[in-house]
């Protein structure tokens, strides 16, 4: 295992505060918990806060997107792992400006118990919360399942519309409804061609046979939908574009906004070369990309592979991407 | 029982609760990842500590609640948020209460159970710790004695254990061993009947 890094326990809060002193303008730490960020002007007084969390190793996801016209803190864990409820309650009370919470988080057991946990904790304080699950990484599960599906980079999507609609003042009701039909109308797929190396482990996440490839991989390498032969670009982009067209049931006619996300260590060229293919395969079935996001949006550290998100658009979703925002890794406007 | 009495009864259960930490992880190695031991012993002194910083005057739900939070926060594993959630539910069903009858203990056991149902998505019959809680929870409706209630508690947590022992893991890390999980009891279930067993020592011990 080679990597830049003092010691493997230290890791998490050394990037944190790596963060914390390259961004002070956008963040701080609300408490003396490393593993609590807050944007640098909360609480906002009459303005739903945004609490979002999770296992550290995919950055930009999740501390990334703490800022204006984004989450409004985030709960921190290890790598791979839940923040505590106890960081998740400190992150609501940090963003309370008594409109309410709203929980936006990718669908994991864990993660799912702790903010469960957390928003019991905070309806004792009378904060009241909502939550709206990431769901969108359609090789979890088939569509009837739909709920239990993992959350990935689609969660991004999801992030740009709960942020706009708190930044113009929109109620916790309204701001979790806009947010479940963002998350209602995204897919995503991802392939993975190398694992990464758990820095506290020095173990792999998944194995993978030279030449081949994981169709459907997760962002922590769960495994995907089958295995196979490495293809190429095209046929990559035509395999994933499809499986997310037929679940989003796009037809001629549709706009969307497409992310093609870098799982960690696949080079930003590789990105546009799906690009090209899926901008390519949409136009041919009259599907018009409003926006688009190349780069890397949500990682599995060093993992090597992309995925491909696609967010069906009408006016309003629209309207909510083009909002603006700014955090350390993110901006719009 | 008045509040300072159920402080003091929890605390001393769960120093008893704390020898059997070994047991439970050793049980949680055979069926899941083993963290049982240290979320029982690092949550139990967790309480124990918070609840020796409690206010003279703090009622039941506060005590209830100091607990839910320490014990979450000690070593916070998917057991300790499901506990934690359990004894949230439970001090709900407490509002205004400050002398806790046999019936609002009922009540707690009842609230806390459907806790655990709601999210750890299980059911009776999975093989989990909602096992011995639902049986605990059932056994003590309707009870008048304390001294009964609390031998019909731990009789039905030790039945609840013996009967996980034919069933299959349905749900966490246990479930993945599939049929090879029959003929081991469950730790959940096993940790709940050493703290019911704990909760009578600890009486005697006060004594």
């Amino acid at each position: 295992m080679k990597k830049i890094i003092n010691a493997p326990e230290a890791f998490v809060d050394e990037f944190v505060e790596g963060i914390l002193l390259a961004h002070p303008d956008l963040v701080k730490t609300p408490g003396d918990d490393l593993r609590v960020l807050a944007r640098a002007d909360a609480p906002r007084q009459g303005h739903v806060g945004i609490v979002t969390g999770g296992g550290s190793g995919h950055l930009p996801l999740f501390k990334g997107y703490v800022g204006t016209g984004l989450c409004s803190a985030v709960a921190i864990g290890n790598v791979f792992s839940s923040p505590s409820s106890d960081q998740i309650f400190e992150a609501t009370k940090a963003v309370d400006g008594g409109a309410g919470v709203l929980y936006l988080y990718g669908n994991y057991g864990g993660d799912v118990l702790n903010f469960d946990l957390a928003a019991d904790l905070a309806d004792l304080d009378d904060i009241p919360t909502r939550t709206v699950l990431g769901r969108d990484d359609v090789a979890s599960q088939p569509r009837e399942r739909k709920l239990d599906r993992r959350g990935v980079a689609g969660i991004i999507f999801a992030y740009k519309a709960a942020g706009a609609a708190a930044e113009r003042g929109d109620s916790l009701e309204e701001v979790a409804a806009i947010t479940e039909d963002v998350v209602e109308h995204t897919a995503t797929m991802g392939i993975g061609l190398a694992p990464t190396i758990l820095p506290t482990t020095g173990r792999p996440s998944f194995e993978l046979d030279e030449g081949e490839m994981e169709i459907g991989i997760g962002i922590h390498g769960e495994p995907g939908s089958r295995r196979g032969p490495l293809e190429t670009a095209d046929e990559i982009a035509d395999h994933v574009v499809e499986a997310l067209v037929t679940d989003l049931d796009l037809k001629s006619g549709a706009r969307v906004a497409v992310m093609v996300n870098g799982l960690g260590a696949t080079p930003l060229e590789e990105l546009y070369v799906l690009y090209r293919r899926t901008h390519q395969i949409l136009a041919e079935s009259g599907i018009e990309i409003v926006k688009n996001y190349v780069g890397e949006y949500a990682t599995s550290l060093e993992m090597a592979g992309a995925s491909i998100s696609l967010l069906e658009l009408n006016d309003e979703r629209l309207a909510l991407l083009e909002a603006p925002a700014k955090s350390p890794f993110f901006q719009e406007g | 029982m008045e509040a300072e009495q159920l402080n003091g009864r929890i605390r001393g259960s769960l120093a008893v609760l704390i020898d059997s930490a070994d047991e439970l992880r050793d049980l949680d190695q055979a069926l899941g990842d083993g963290d049982l031991g240290i979320t029982i012993s690092a949550g139990s002194a967790a309480v124990i500590a918070a609840l020796e910083q409690l206010p003279a005057d703090a009622t039941p739900v506060d005590i209830a609640r100091a607990s839910a939070k320490a014990f979450a926060n000690a070593n916070p594993s998917t057991m300790a948020a499901l506990v934690a959630g359990a004894l949230l539910a439970g001090s709900r069903v407490w509002a205004d209460v400050t002398d806790v009858t046999i019936a609002d203990a009922q009540a707690f056991a009842a609230a806390a159970a459907t806790s655990i149902a709601q999210r750890g998505k299980t059911q009776i019959g999975d093989k989990t710790i909602l096992d011995g809680l639902a049986a605990v929870a059932d056994a003590l409706v309707d009870q008048t004695d304390a001294d009964e209630a609390l031998d019909a508690a731990i009789t039905a947590a030790a039945a609840a254990v013996e009967n996980t022992k034919e069933l299959q893991s349905r749900r966490g890390r246990a479930s993945w061993l599939q049929e090879r999980s029959i003929g081991m009891a469950d730790p959940g279930a096993t940790a709940l009947q050493r703290f019911v067993e704990s909760w009578k020592i600890a009486g005697v011990d006060s004594k």
